[in-house]
């Protein structure tokens, strides 16, 4: 019975993807899709409001709108089937996994895990055994922050009852350091550390991903849509995949496009939004862009499972597929 | 007389019970039933059995009783201090027109201001300690139990207090044996309000920032996608609600209704 309708929808699959790598059309009707960003509106989102502003997402028959609410939500939407797509950090993948989310990464765009600890130098932080003994400030004990930072301790031989995490409720930071409410914090490479550079400071910065490989945040969908509407899923990822690779070749015009998506990036803000976004091209670039390697997810699982908030590793090769960025970023590239 | 009147006491109390253990199972029933009949996975709609046994393994754990302890604690003194602040504006508030004047307009602003924006500042002035989860839970509670406490000392009727001023009576002695007792009930309702809001701040804190209490459960859950470990943590808060409100009802039987 399954292989009566396996053939025909093989078929149906192979003619949809041939169509749209030969570029034809897009469906008359629009498909609306609402898009988690697990963020505020920031320019680190440039290759979206590129490809949007580019209509390459109109021209794959998107009708994109940007949904910036918390991360885990988008997650549970996704892995529910109510949305198809949402933008999450890869630690969100094996914790959803773990409780019955059928949710897959098929673009792993950040290369680089963005998370860092950093400190005022005058407190003589440089190396993650300099943490020893210390209080460091995590806007929470979740997410890819913490996630970040215990897998800096387990790469570095720290225990974990040998630094003080603390809490600070939120995203303050930077506050908690210049105020000396802790030694050093936790945060986004390209986003706190500079802040307190241009107030003047001198910062040591502790980057995760020189200690550690892990995941970092790419676009997440589900197991249906991949099955059911791969077609789909490829136009996203191409619009996508565009609109990245424009970022990365003129970074100047991304930044004056997302301005039309981002309150404050001009005026007094405007050459410390640049710099956030000069500082988040590196994490971006790879011989090809949102490909995942299996080695980081075998890494972040093992830094759950020691956290405790796995209990056993689950099927890693679920996870993740590279098989939509393998087929199209050679296209994409060559500028189709 | 006597006999028959405790007789119907206990049958009362037995017609009372009753029919909240029956709504207690049927609620339980339908949930079960709404779950099974939508074949809900887990992460969207566990199960009453699944919560049971999620919180069977916390307390198997020992760390449910710590939990429900640290948010108990932070309720407990939310709760005082919102309790304590708002007794002692509502007396000058209500009797001194110039203060009402002076202190209501920051006093509704107050109020809406959203907490859950003001608790992380609180924990960045104060420090991510339990004073500062104090402090959100007071902020909520505190408005409930002076607006109640207000309207109390003013319902005193004119008449009373003109046979007190007749019979020269202290401003002490016009509180404690005639405004006090005259504005009780209206504080009780006020303060069952206080109680129930008390709990939501205190979660709130901890959802902010906290290593423990019922928040962080919650919070946790939400990070690990355990809608089991959520609807749990939503239980154990609606049981210091119900605890609360039940003391406060017991008091306000024996003080006020006697």
């Amino acid at each position: 019975m399954r292989h009566r309708f396996l053939v025909p929808s093989l078929l149906l699959v192979a003619l949809t993807a041939c169509q749209a790598l030969a570029g034809l059309p897009a469906p008359a009707t629009p498909t609306p899709i609402r898009l988690p960003m697990g963020y505020i509106a920031n320019v680190q989102f440039a290759p979206f409001y590129v490809a949007l502003e580019k209509g390459y997402f109109a021209q794959e028959g998107i009708e994109l709108s940007f949904d910036y609410s918390f991360e885990t939500n988008g997650v549970q939407l996704v892995g529910a089937g109510q949305l198809p797509f949402a933008l999450v950090s890869g630690e969100q993948v094996p914790l959803a996994r773990a409780q019955g989310l059928p949710v897959v990464m098929i673009a792993q765009w950040y290369q680089r895990y963005p998370i860092a600890v950093f400190a005022l130098a005058e407190k003589g932080i440089r190396t993650p055994p300099d943490l020893r003994g210390r209080k460091v400030g995590l806007p929470g004990f979740f997410g890819a922050s913490y996630v970040g930072f215990k897998a800096l301790l387990y790469a570095s031989g720290l225990r974990d009852e040998e630094v003080e995490a603390v809490d600070l409720g939120g995203f303050t930071q930077v506050a908690a350091v210049k105020e000396g409410k802790v030694d050093a914090a936790v945060g986004y490479i390209n986003n706190e550390p500079l802040v307190l550079r241009r107030a003047g400071f001198a910062v040591n910065v502790i980057d995760v991903a020189d200690h550690t490989a892990l995941v970092g945040n790419g676009i997440l969908t589900n197991e249906r849509t991949i099955r059911d509407d791969p077609d789909l899923v490829r136009r996203f990822l191409r619009a996508f995949l565009r609109g990245l690779r424009d970022t990365l070749r003129d970074p100047r015009e991304a930044f004056e496009i997302s301005k039309k998506y981002v309150e404050g990036l001009s005026g007094e803000n405007e050459a410390a939004q640049w710099e956030v976004l000069q500082a988040t091209l590196p994490l971006w670039q790879a011989e090809m862009p949102g490909r995942s390697d299996l080695r980081a997810w075998q890494e972040m699982v093992n830094v759950l499972v020691r956290m405790g908030q796995l209990k056993e590793p689950g099927d890693i090769g679920a996870m993740f597929t590279n098989a939509f960025v393998e087929e199209l970023w050679p296209l994409v590239e060559q500028g189709r | 007389m006597l006999g028959k009147a405790a007789g119907w006491g206990i049958m009362g109390r037995s017609a009372i019970w009753l029919p909240r253990a029956g709504t207690v199972f049927l609620f339980v029933f339908l949930w079960s039933l709404l779950v099974r009949i939508g074949d809900y996975p887990p992460f969207i709609l566990p199960g009453p059995e699944r919560v049971a046994a999620r919180l069977w393994a916390l307390a198997a754990e020992g760390a449910l009783w710590r939990h429900w302890w640290a948010t108990a604690v932070e309720v407990g003194l939310g709760l005082g201090l919102g309790v304590t602040v708002g007794l002692a504006l509502a007396y000058p508030l209500a009797h001194w027109r110039l203060f009402e004047q002076m202190m209501t307009p920051y006093l509704v602003a107050s109020q809406a201001v959203p907490i859950i924006a003001v608790a992380p500042l609180l924990i960045i002035w104060f420090g991510p300690g339990l004073l500062a989860r104090v402090l959100v839970s007071a902020l909520v509670a505190f408005f409930p139990i002076l607006v109640s406490a207000i309207a109390g000392f003013r319902q005193v009727p004119l008449e009373w207090r003109e046979l007190f001023r007749s019979l020269q009576a202290t401003r002490w002695q016009t509180f404690w044996k005639l405004e006090w007792p005259a504005a009780l009930p209206v504080i009780f309702g006020g303060l069952k309000i206080s109680a129930t809001l008390s709990v939501i701040g205190a979660f709130v804190g901890e959802l902010i920032s906290a290593d423990r209490g019922i928040g962080f459960l919650i919070k946790q859950g939400q990070g690990l996608y355990d809608t089991p470990l959520v609807f749990g943590g939503i239980l154990l808060l609606a049981s210091q609600a119900l605890l609360l409100y039940g003391a406060i009802s017991a008091l306000e039987h024996r003080w006020v209704r006697r």
